[in-house]
């Protein structure tokens, strides 16, 4: 696993200042959404191995959440983004 | 509760028996700091650490991009929350009771504090009047650089017993001293 994270506020970090909580890129459905998108949403995850995104709360640190852009294979680290800022710039878009 | 626990500190059990000068590794618990916890509120973030960092006689601990401390050895509780207050668009909280303050001075002080913290303390890294909220000794803690040879610590209460006698633990080698001040 990546041991160094390059927190975007408090600089780099060792892993056990964070805590893990699971893939990114899986997108909130609307509370009217169906029971199949919650479903999905909640107990249906994809597995991938190589480069994907995953939240990481810097428990020990700023206590901010962070979105960690990072390979499960090769553990490296391709970027670290605040997640409010990513939710912002998503938005904006 | 009677006013004697009132006035007892967290680590008052665990600094006992004779009283010896400080040698030059020294652990000062101070005994009764004003520490506030600062808020900005959104959008505000800015103004708030300006206002933060130009305030007299209250130290800014950095803690996240809209969180601080702000740490005074001076001034009453009363006296700093008035000129917290005095700051638009932040929320502050006196945390004086659930947190507790050491400094840890000395020549081998970074050499100590490398077995506590997991981060780069070289003072150009680490510059003096820094802070960030860090894991010191498993616990998570506010460090701040005072002085070349001198570092701030905020653990919270109930966790200060560990983190001070692991703090001895490390310093032991170096011959670390501690006592109260304040």
């Amino acid at each position: 696993m990546a041991s160094l994270i390059t927190c975007p506020h408090c600089g780099t970090r060792p892993k056990e200042e964070f805590s893990i909580r699971g893939a990114a890129a899986p997108k909130r459905p609307s509370p009217t959404a169906k029971d199949e998108a919650w479903h999905r949403y909640v107990y249906v995850r994809d597995n991938p191995k190589g480069r994907y995104q995953e939240y990481w709360h810097h428990v020990a640190g700023c206590r901010r959440f962070l979105v960690v852009e990072r390979d499960n294979l090769t553990h490296e680290v391709f970027g670290v983004t605040d997640a409010a800022e990513l939710e912002r710039a998503g938005a904006g878009e | 509760m009677s006013i004697n626990l009132l006035h007892r500190h967290a680590l008052e059990d665990h600094i006992s028996g004779f009283e010896t000068d400080p040698n030059p590794n020294h652990l000062c618990v101070i005994r009764r700091p004003v520490i506030f916890s600062v808020l900005a509120h959104e959008g505000q973030e800015t103004a708030v650490a300006e206002a933060l960092w130009n305030a007299e006689d209250v130290a800014p601990r950095f803690c996240s991009p809209s969180e601080w401390f702000a740490v005074s050895r001076t001034l009453g509780a009363e006296t700093v929350a008035g000129t917290l207050s005095e700051i638009a668009g932040a929320s502050v909280v006196d945390q004086s009771d659930g947190r507790v303050l050491m400094e840890i001075s000395g020549p081998s002080v970074r050499t100590i504090l490398a077995k506590c913290v997991a981060i780069d303390l070289h003072p150009e890294v680490f510059e003096e009047g820094h802070s960030a909220s860090m894991l010191c000794c498993h616990a998570e803690a506010n460090v701040a650089r005072t002085g070349a040879d001198r570092f701030e610590i905020i653990v919270p209460r109930s966790l200060a017993g560990s983190v001070f006698e692991l703090l001895m633990e490390m310093g032991r080698e170096h011959a670390l001293t501690r006592g109260f001040a304040g």
